[in-house]
């Protein structure tokens, strides 16, 4: 849930407007936190924008604690005091993702646009680890930042604490694509995807500490299934989003709207939303041309992105299936062609492969 | 043992299709219970051992002592894993 996108940073490739559009207020999100907690929600994150900026924020952890949620918080940390240190330890929140940028403070500060944000953020860590909290640091990786990985892999060893780099960099919410100019090329990534002390396919399996060492979409919840094998994620399934303003979507990363919390119930569009169910139903195997990919194995698809970059959310989309190539090239695949490019070759010189579309009955409208 | 039994405050927990998942924050341990300890973990909190011993040995029809043996069993394991535990008693 995010609280708010108001934030008190300007990170170069945040996908929110900062404007607060008419949060919800202290009584319309308790009343959000009971409906969830009588549907059986467990896993709680408070996310923004920046959650400190939200003064009931403490009031707000206080009223989840009290019905029974297992609280992660994701912040920037540059109000993070002794004193509100503290004050999560007594409201037992379990877990504090903080994003870093790199060891460096003038590349960190130079993509949070804030000076002396990097200094800040690691005091607030230092007072987070005295109260005994779990801190997690997220690297969103980027041109900007692409080797930082390594001294934030050293800086996350020498304060102990697990760290997760994310290579998405998604559109902005409203579609503006300018954002994926940041993101590093295939090509760029390559040194990354084969470095053993990070990729798990570039190393033995005992070798890798998942606790604490991982690589992935920093929006995973960190508690994994593997009863899923046939669907997409656990959007829809286990997981969804709630915005400032009480929109509700299967996924921060999914632009499916499924209803808004000031009109409905979370009930009512859990249970009984028409989308959230079509999300819903989508089966991997289902796919149209994915489901038919050699290489599937080595794709780490988000059928969010796929509606925001390739226009169909059971569609494949480019980014996705260069990865996947490379990943597979790496695993010591010869020569990987993902389905989608594939039957794009096929096409140019023949019609014998049909273009993609998604099967009728289960296709996701656009949003 | 005359204390009120109570529930770790800083755990999180959701009755999940009968069952009591509880995770605790300080080392993420999640913890499934079993549908006994499920229903103890509902229905003890606030209540002595002696209470529920009677109810015990009331509705199922057992002799207390062997509700007594059962419940201490069970709150010792709940114990152990800083689950629940039993109060102090308030002076006075």
């Amino acid at each position: 849930m995010d609280l708010t996108y108001r934030c008190n940073e300007r990170c170069i490739h945040c996908y929110l407007d900062h404007e607060d559009h008419g949060e919800m207020n202290t009584q319309e999100i308790k009343r959000v936190l009971e409906q969830l907690a009588q549907t059986g929600t467990l896993f709680l994150t408070f996310s923004g924008g920046e959650i400190f900026l939200r003064s009931d924020l403490f009031e707000l952890l206080e009223f989840a604690r009290s019905l029974h949620f297992d609280i992660s918080l994701k912040t920037n940390a540059l109000l993070i005091d002794i004193e509100r240190a503290r004050k999560l330890r007594e409201l037992s929140v379990r877990k504090i993702q903080i994003s870093i940028y790199s060891a460096q403070p003038e590349v960190h500060d130079a993509i949070t646009k804030v000076r002396g944000s990097l200094e800040r953020t690691l005091a607030a860590i230092r007072f987070l680890q005295a109260e005994g909290l779990q801190v997690k640091i997220a690297c969103p990786l980027m041109k900007r930042n692409l080797t930082a990985y390594r001294n934030v892999q050293a800086l996350a060893a020498e304060l102990g604490v697990p760290y997760v780099l994310d290579m998405t960099i998604t559109p902005k919410m409203d579609g503006d694509m300018s954002l994926l100019q940041l993101r590093s090329s295939t090509s760029e990534l390559l040194p990354i995807l084969q470095d053993a002390s990070l990729n798990p396919r570039a190393c033995s399996p005992n070798s890798l500490e998942a606790e604490t060492i991982s690589t992935g979409s920093a929006t995973s919840s960190g508690i994994e299934s593997q009863a899923y094998d046939d669907i997409p994620c656990s959007a829809g399934h286990n997981s969804c989003y709630i915005s400032p303003y009480g929109d509700v979507f299967p996924c921060v990363q999914m632009p499916v709207a499924t209803g808004n919390l000031r009109k409905q119930t979370f009930q009512d569009i859990w249970f009984r939303s028409e989308e959230m169910n079509r999300v819903r139903a989508v089966r991997e195997s289902q796919l149209p041309v994915c489901s038919k990919c050699s290489i599937r194995q080595y794709c780490e698809r988000c059928p969010g992105l796929a509606q925001m970059e390739g226009g169909d959310l059971l569609g494949a989309y480019e980014r996705a299936c260069e990865l996947a190539e490379l990943n597979a090239r790496i695993a010591g695949v010869a020569n990987p062609v993902s389905a989608m490019h594939a039957e794009r070759s096929n096409g140019k010189n023949s019609c014998s492969i049909p273009v993609p579309t998604a099967t009728p009955e289960v296709r996701i409208g656009s949003n | 043992m005359s204390g009120e039994i109570t529930r770790n405050p800083k755990l999180a927990w959701r009755e999940v299709d009968g069952a009591m998942v509880i995770i605790s924050p300080e080392d993420s341990q999640v913890h499934e219970l079993n549908e006994t300890a499920s229903l103890f973990w509902k229905h003890a909190e606030g209540k002595t051992l002696d209470e529920l011993v009677e109810r015990i040995a009331a509705e199922y029809e057992v002799a207390r002592e062997t509700a007594r043996a059962d419940l201490e069993e069970l709150l010792a394991a709940l114990g152990e894993k800083q689950l629940m535990f039993v109060a102090p008693e308030a002076k006075g």
